[in-house]
């Protein structure tokens, strides 16, 4: 449609448009993402680039060349590294608990019986609340005097009434985690959903017949055919993972202390106190970690993309 | 799948608890939207032990004053601050509709082309073509927000629309172009160069034949960049100042002298249905049988 | 009563524009005029004279006899001065604040159809303002013609925002008459507003901590309004022994780990026991031994709060007033509307008092960089006016009008009690009025005017504050509550270091 638009413009075929374009090559299919990119994704990493070699002078606020003197600011930052560690305990904990519990409800829920299809439906409504909300909903029932959580689990005998869920050192990160199982497993069962549902049944039908049992199926069949799927959820899931910041910012402001303080929530709190070159160091140390975290995932799990 | 009675009943049984689980928070956040203040905030949680009331929904979905509802109540007039402007927020959830169905269509249109091009052709670099556009996601929102603040304002694409229509874009870019690759990489190339040899275009074949295939990952990609547009926070606040997504807005009711909790509740339960509406409209295509069963062998 | 009458313009015109969006029905419509009293006296006969029990003002009707909307005077000269500017717009950014919430109220009806300025306020979450204005002051955007600034932020901003006071001198033909400078509260004029001798903006929003109790737990327990900093602890562990049974907790608190709210907890039992945060060498000061004993009340006080105290913010701490689960507090005295109001569990239970006195109250010719050291801690905000605006005139005027006389009096009572701002505010007969039991009461007014003029406390001005007050201290102070910090000492070490070197740029000497 673009090339005879084009062709037309230029007058009847007078001026032919290049092999390349015309023909049967992969550029025009690529150009339309690779101009947005471009236009907007480059900039933003260069510009954050240029700002973690400056500083921001406090009292004429300018900014001047600092060398890498933010870099090693950085890297001698306790904070740093705590929050460093904070972010990666809370990536690995929750991608293991939503990668098995949506590959578990993804399973339970791939069946073409009645309610079924109303059940998946249901199933992706946390993904639709906002995460600032969901982060207000848990504050909401973790309160420790009007929550509704809090109190089912005084009652049960599992919490100590004078711990604040979001409050007490050993529970603030689980509290925080909690609201981001419940909104992101059902992203993991979304997708998978969609795999299994494209799966041929041919060979389930096959192994039912020599007698394979369901975990067999599973293991042998469904897993290795879901490969890519899985492999392409865990990255995406990681690098959001990786990068979180509005549970922090409304369940615990990085609380108490520092302990639920993770990179970005950090950066972002060294932004709007203006220390910009900073926090633009902070942030380009958390795309190193995933750029970093993420070639070596794809080598070893041998993605071909 | 030819399990016994009681099997099927307890999965059901099992998958309805599953779901009603995940579904008890929402339950509790649109009760609460239902409760007048004080029952929001008990030492004893309430359930069911109330006056419904559907004050909140009326002040943020219909424009009532809180004046007005205070004459009803048979406070005085002029003794409650805020008026219909500040809560009233359907205007919102347009602004919300807007940026979420036009990205979506945005960033899938790219997506699907550029995932196209990738899953059919070898070339050099693929690999790291890929990478770099999934390390486009990998900035944290806030270091992406200011510098885009500054793009924007120097295009004129602030406080509009198609600006953040084109902010929500990028950041569902990664996501979208990597899951349709992975989709399209499952419906075997040797099926378009089939239908290439009985002459019909390369867009005709992506049209006519590939695309129906992929349904069901259009369906769960589409679904997917709504939700990320639809509670996007950071760069929504940034960019906008007349224009305000639900997240925005919802921010809005934290005020210094209280939350409004029965306005939160409230919007955030009404805007859980335009985006339940999409999600369903699209779920229909992730069902089985078209796809690739009947292709691959 | 204008602020009555004006109010009940809002309430027609909002029921108007409704209809007329066909959000209401006709018939709805003509019951709320019904309500409003159009056309037939019923709303002020059965309304305003009304006895009603336990709630809503009883305006008499000779007071409304005297009626007459916002001041005919101001809303003339706006007419007049601001037709060169009709049809321009101007943007403010503020958080969602009574005096804001106010504005937004009133402005369509008022200032935009007196002048034709169109006005538009965008409301977002305090760190958001900081966030936003620091953005346009960096790159001198001029995005926002004018700013809500948090008195901690002043002297940050001071090189962005015009003197207001200059401004008004230096454009006299734009300039209110009446507009009375000496009105606004000096106290606040020099704790809010002034940095370096110039002042950054005009006071706008005051809230400041008072004494806040429970009556009817007072009397049961025989307890009377503490006036020493021991017999407030006192009261709290009375009340906390006694009624813990009940769920009632001795006090409650706002000390949120690495939030704003935990600093300015901390400043009120600070400099309640003599401390200061900087000394008069512009060195911290929190670990001298005022210093630690203040941060050892402070966690006295937190081992009698509902546990929930060490997650709120300013919002909990009220939250937790409300709904009677807190015996007695110091703290915002803007919250105390709200325990009056519709949603509260203890209307009429509670009551405001001054502050007990301090132990021992640090001069400030003894503290550093402007710090006013008194129990009475002031959150304070200006309304500034910045110089990168290129409406800079007509968001001038949209200044005056929103801190003229007629609006703070009138906002007092809309936004319940919480910006008074001006000494006449105090004294304006309808403020008077609201001075009783029932939603949007003034009748703390007494106790917060007087801890206005006698017991002020303000925090230090220098450009780097912003950063300490919404991140160092909190932080460090969260640890030491949480017990992650095993004593006080090591708490205050840990901020003193890097504070005394974020200080140094702008120590005096």
């Amino acid at each position: 449609m673009a090339t005879a638009l084009a062709q037309r413009q230029a007058g009847g075929g007078v001026f032919r448009l290049p092999r390349w374009l015309a023909g049967d090559h992969p550029f025009p299919w690529l150009a339309p993402l690779t101009a947005m990119l471009l236009a907007f994704g480059v900039y933003p990493l260069l510009y954050a680039v240029w700002l973690s070699f400056q500083e921001r002078s406090r009292v004429t606020r300018q900014f001047e060349f600092a060398g890498v003197r933010q870099w090693a600011t950085a890297l001698a930052d306790d904070r740093m590294w705590g929050a460093l560690q904070t972010t990666v305990v809370y990536t690995l904990a929750c991608l293991a608990i939503q990668l098995v519990l949506g590959m578990a409800v993804a399973l339970l829920l791939d069946a073409d019986r009645r309610g079924y299809g109303l059940l998946r439906a249901l199933m992706t409504l946390p993904l639709v609340v906002p995460p600032a909300v969901t982060g207000m909903m848990f504050l909401l029932m973790q309160d420790a005097q009007f929550g509704v959580l809090t109190y089912g689990l005084v009652q049960a005998g599992l919490l100590d009434p004078t711990q604040p869920l979001l409050g007490a050192s050993s529970t603030a990160l689980a509290a925080i985690m909690l609201a981001d199982v419940w909104q992101w497993t059902p992203f993991m069962v979304l997708i998978f959903l969609a795999g299994l549902r494209a799966l041929p049944k041919e060979p389930f039908e096959a192994a039912a017949i020599d007698g394979a049992s369901p975990v067999q199926a599973f293991r042998y069949l469904t897993l290795p055919m879901l490969s890519r799927v899985i492999a392409v959820a865990v990255l995406i899931r990681s690098i959001d993972l990786f990068r979180i910041y509005d549970y922090v910012y409304v369940m615990t402001g990085g609380g108490p202390g520092t302990l639920t303080e993770t990179l970005s929530f950090y950066a972002g709190r060294i932004f709007t106190l203006a220390n910009f070159p900073y926090a633009a160091t902070l942030s380009l140390i958390v795309l190193l970690v995933l750029n970093a975290a993420a070639m070596l995932f794809i080598r070893l799990t041998r993605i071909r993309f | 799948m030819h399990g016994s009675v009681a099997t099927r009943v307890l999965r059901d049984l099992a998958a309805w608890a599953t779901v009603l689980l995940f579904m008890f928070p929402l339950f509790w956040w649109v009760l609460s939207s239902f409760k007048p203040y004080t029952a929001i905030f008990n030492t004893t949680p309430i359930f069911f032990d109330f006056t419904p009331t559907l004050d909140n929904y009326r002040v943020t979905l219909a424009g009532a004053s809180r004046v007005g509802l205070a004459v009803e109540r048979g406070g005085g007039v002029g003794t409650v601050a805020g008026g219909a402007s500040s809560y009233f927020s359907i205007p919102s959830i347009v602004d919300s509709i807007i940026v979420a169905v036009g990205s979506t269509v945005l960033a899938v249109i790219l997506a699907t082309l550029a995932a196209y091009g990738l899953s059919r052709w070898e070339m050099r670099g693929k690999q790291h073509f890929v990478f770099w556009v999934l390390a486009q996601r990998m900035m944290p929102p806030i270091a992406v927000a200011i510098p885009i603040f500054f793009i924007f304002r120097d295009l004129g694409l602030r406080d509009t629309h198609l600006g953040l229509v084109l902010a929500h874009t990028l950041i569902n870019l990664p996501l979208a172009v990597l899951l349709m690759k992975s989709f399209l990489d499952d419906v075997p190339r040797e099926l378009d160069e089939a239908a290439m040899i009985d002459g019909a275009s390369r867009l005709a074949v992506f049209r006519m034949v590939t695309l129906p295939l992929v349904r069901g990952g259009l369906a769960a990609t589409a679904v997917l960049c709504f939700v990320f547009s639809w509670t996007e926070f950071l760069l929504s606040l940034q960019l906008t100042t007349s224009i305000r997504t639900i997240p925005v807005k919802i921010s809005t009711f934290v005020t210094s002298t209280g939350t409004e909790w029965g306005f939160i509740t409230a919007l955030g339960s009404a805007a859980l249905v335009p985006s339940f509406i999409f999600i369903m409209l699209v779920q229909r295509h992730l069902v089985r049988g078209l796809t690739l069963g009947s292709l691959k062998d | 009563m204008s602020f009555r009458e004006h109010d009940r313009k809002t309430f027609i015109a909002d029921s108007a524009r409704a209809y007329a969006q066909r959000r209401i029905g006709k018939r709805e419509f003509l019951r709320r005029m019904g309500l409003a009293g159009v056309g037939f006296s019923a709303f002020a006969a059965g309304f305003l004279g009304g006895q009603r029990p336990g709630g809503g003002l009883r305006i008499s009707k000779q007071a409304l006899a005297q009626d007459s909307g916002p001041d005919p005077e101001m809303m003339k000269w706006l007419a007049e001065v601001g037709r060169p500017f009709a049809g321009t717009t101007i943007r403010y950014t503020s958080e969602a604040t009574p005096p804001t919430i106010v504005l937004s109220q009133l402005v369509k009806d008022e200032f935009t159809a007196a002048t034709g300025i169109n006005v538009e306020i965008e409301i977002v979450p305090l760190e958001q303002v900081l966030q936003k204005a620091t953005l346009d002051v960096q790159g001198q955007l001029g995005t926002y013609d004018l700013y809500y600034l948090d008195q901690s932020w002043i002297a940050t901003f001071s090189p962005d925002m015009e003197d207001p006071r200059a401004y008004y001198d230096a454009k006299p033909d734009l300039a209110m008459p009446g507009f009375d400078w000496d009105d606004f509260s000096p106290p606040l004029v020099d704790g809010i507003a002034k940095f370096e001798g110039r002042l950054v903006g005009i006071p706008f929003d005051i809230p400041i901590a008072i004494l806040m109790y429970r009556k009817d737990l007072y009397e049961k327990h025989g307890l009377k309004v503490p006036t020493t900093m021991d017999e407030y602890m006192a009261n709290v562990k009375a009340i906390q022994a006694a009624e813990s049974a009940s769920g009632i907790y001795g006090t409650t608190g706002q000390m949120r780990s690495g939030h704003y709210s935990l600093e300015c907890e901390w400043t009120i039992w600070l400099w309640g026991n003599g401390g200061s945060i900087f000394n008069a060498s512009d060195m911290f000061s929190g670990g001298d031994e005022e210093g630690i004993r203040g941060l050892e009340y402070m966690m006295e006080l937190s081992k009698n709060c509902p546990p929930g105290a060490l997650t709120w913010t300013w919002d909990g701490q009220g939250q937790s007033v409300t709904q009677g689960i807190a015996g007695q507090l110091v703290s915002w005295g803007e919250f105390f509307p709200g325990f009056d109001g519709t949603d509260s569990k203890v209307v009429g239970l509670m009551e405001a008092a001054i502050p007990p006195t301090p132990t021992r109250v640090r001069p400030s010719s003894e503290a550093g960089f402007g710090e006013i050291p008194h129990i009475g801690h002031q959150g304070g905000s200006t309304l500034s006016l910045s110089k990168y605006s290129s409406n800079q005139e007509a968001a001038w005027l949209f200044m005056q009008w929103a801190t003229s006389k007629d609006v703070v009096a009138r906002g007092c009572v809309l936004g319940g009690g919480a910006s008074p701002v001006r000494l006449s505010a105090f004294a304006d007969p309808r403020t008077k009025e609201a001075a009783r039991v029932g939603p949007g009461t003034t009748r703390h007014f007494p106790a917060i005017e007087y801890t206005i003029n006698n017991m002020m406390g303000s925090e230090p001005d220098f450009p780097a504050w912003a950063e300490m007050a919404n991140n160092l201290i909190p932080v460090e102070l969260g640890k030491y509550l949480n017990g992650q910090t095993k004593t006080a000492e090591e708490c205050m070490a840990a901020i003193e270091g890097p504070a005394n070197e974020m200080a140094a740029p702008f120590r005096r000497t």
